[in-house]
């Protein structure tokens, strides 16, 4: 079949025409039963990979989770608009966990990790004026976290070596009320 | 009983007696507390930032007198929305009646030092708590609250001095600011800041004038006198913060 190919130069376009040789049955079969498998093999793999589509084209993903709301305003009731939000963790009160910047309704959202119970504390600032709020992360709230179970090599160590003195201990006082 | 065995048993008594003490100093640090009128007293109200009817003011003194000064660790946080006593079970108190210059006393960060408890139990001290009171001596006696200075606005200059007799008690929570304040470990040091905010008397001219804090503020204008004598009415302004976070405060 012939192939149509335009191309332009010095404002000149150009078309060609490319003709190929008619191939025998039982390759042309050959060849559609390539191009049928390269189609599945596109399929599955638009299915399971993200691929460009488009170019400037946004993917957005997401992560279904349980987080935090806070919404900052004045006690007039007027929402804090662009409010900075700093967020503290209870293993650092010191230094800020997160930072960001309310929306035009002062809220802000973020999820804390799970692995960190106690107060979490968020400052919400504007314009020379501020408040905190503290928000109690319970243990029972993070128990699907994996922590870490039983005993360290160490910890199981010192407690062989106390077991065995003790057996050392009780068997050699005895011993020496025999001789005795 | 032998005598190097009583005197083994004597000092085996005293180092139980000494020991809670040693225990109880180590757990302590020091809590250093400070006042700040901010770079509004330092710097005065000077463009943009004149005062909500366009007075540019310079102060050359702003005295508070402050008393029962105390910082708390609480839980749950205090929150001074809600108001009443600070229910703090640990707390650090600095003894004494402290007559302040915010200006003319401040540091390089606008700071007055007042004073430190040098054996304040380590822990977070996340609300605070002090009284605006009379001072009872010197030039200044009969008042909790003096501002003097100079304001101008469109080539005319006068100077004011306006006073305060009013007194209240300020109850804040946790520190709000830059940086967070009041964490106190084990034989470190913290700071907690008592915040005067002087934009709540006078208003902010870079403000909207239907900015709440603007349409409370009776602003310069009312004082603009030529220099005589005035008496400030305080009671409705929220001046003391604890750096950015509001307070409850309670007239007397």
């Amino acid at each position: 079949m012939p192939v149509r190919d335009t191309a332009t130069s010095n404002g000149t376009e150009t078309t060609f025409v490319r003709t190929f040789p008619a191939l025998p049955l039982m390759q042309q079969l050959v060849n559609l039963g390539k191009s049928l498998r390269l189609f599945v093999l596109s399929v599955g793999l638009g299915l399971s990979v993200p691929v460009s589509l488009f170019a400037h084209g946004v993917l957005l993903d997401y992560t279904q989770s349980t987080g935090i709301t806070v919404q900052a305003r004045y006690d007039t009731g007027q929402s804090m608009a662009g409010a900075q939000i700093t967020v503290y963790a209870p293993d650092d009160p010191a230094r800020p966990w997160l930072t960001g910047v309310g929306d035009a309704e002062g809220r802000f959202s973020f999820v804390p990790d799970p692995a960190l119970p106690g107060t979490w504390s968020i400052q919400a600032r504007l314009a020379g004026h501020g408040a905190m709020v503290h928000i109690l992360l319970s243990p029972e709230q993070s128990e699907h976290t994996p922590r870490q179970q039983g005993y360290t090599a160490g910890q199981r160590a010192l407690m062989t070596a106390c077991v065995l003195w003790g057996c050392i201990g009780t068997a050699l006082y005895f011993y020496r009320r025999r001789i005795s | 009983m032998s005598l190097f065995k009583r005197r083994m048993l004597h000092c085996l008594l005293a180092c139980f007696l000494i020991f809670p003490f040693m225990a109880a100093s180590v757990q302590a640090g020091i809590l250093t507390f400070y006042a700040s009128g901010e770079d509004l007293a330092t710097e005065g109200f000077q463009a943009p930032r004149l005062s909500k009817d366009g007075w540019t003011l310079t102060f050359s003194h702003i005295f508070v007198t402050l008393s029962d000064i105390t910082a708390y660790q609480t839980d749950p946080p205090y929150d001074p929305n809600q108001g009443g006593p600070i229910p703090g079970e640990t707390l650090a108190s600095l003894p004494g009646v402290h007559t302040l210059d915010l200006v003319m006393s401040a540091q390089d960060d606008n700071r007055v030092l007042i004073g430190a408890v040098m054996d304040a139990p380590a822990g977070h001290y996340n609300a605070l708590s002090w009284k605006m009171t009379r001072t009872t001596e010197g030039i200044l006696s009969g008042y909790s609250m003096v501002l003097t200075g100079t304001a101008e606005k469109n080539g005319e200059t006068v100077p004011f001095q306006l006073y305060s007799k009013e007194e209240r008690t300020y109850r804040c929570g946790e520190y709000v600011g830059d940086e967070r304040k009041g964490l106190l470990s084990a034989q470190g040091a913290a700071d907690l800041e008592l915040t005067f905010h002087l934009d709540h008397i006078f208003g902010r001219a870079d403000k909207p004038a239907d900015d709440p804090m603007n349409t409370e503020a009776p602003g310069f204008a009312p004082f603009a006198d030529n220099g005589k004598k005035q008496m400030l009415t305080l009671q409705g302004l929220h001046i003391g913060h604890a750096g950015e976070g509001h307070c409850n405060v309670e007239w007397h």
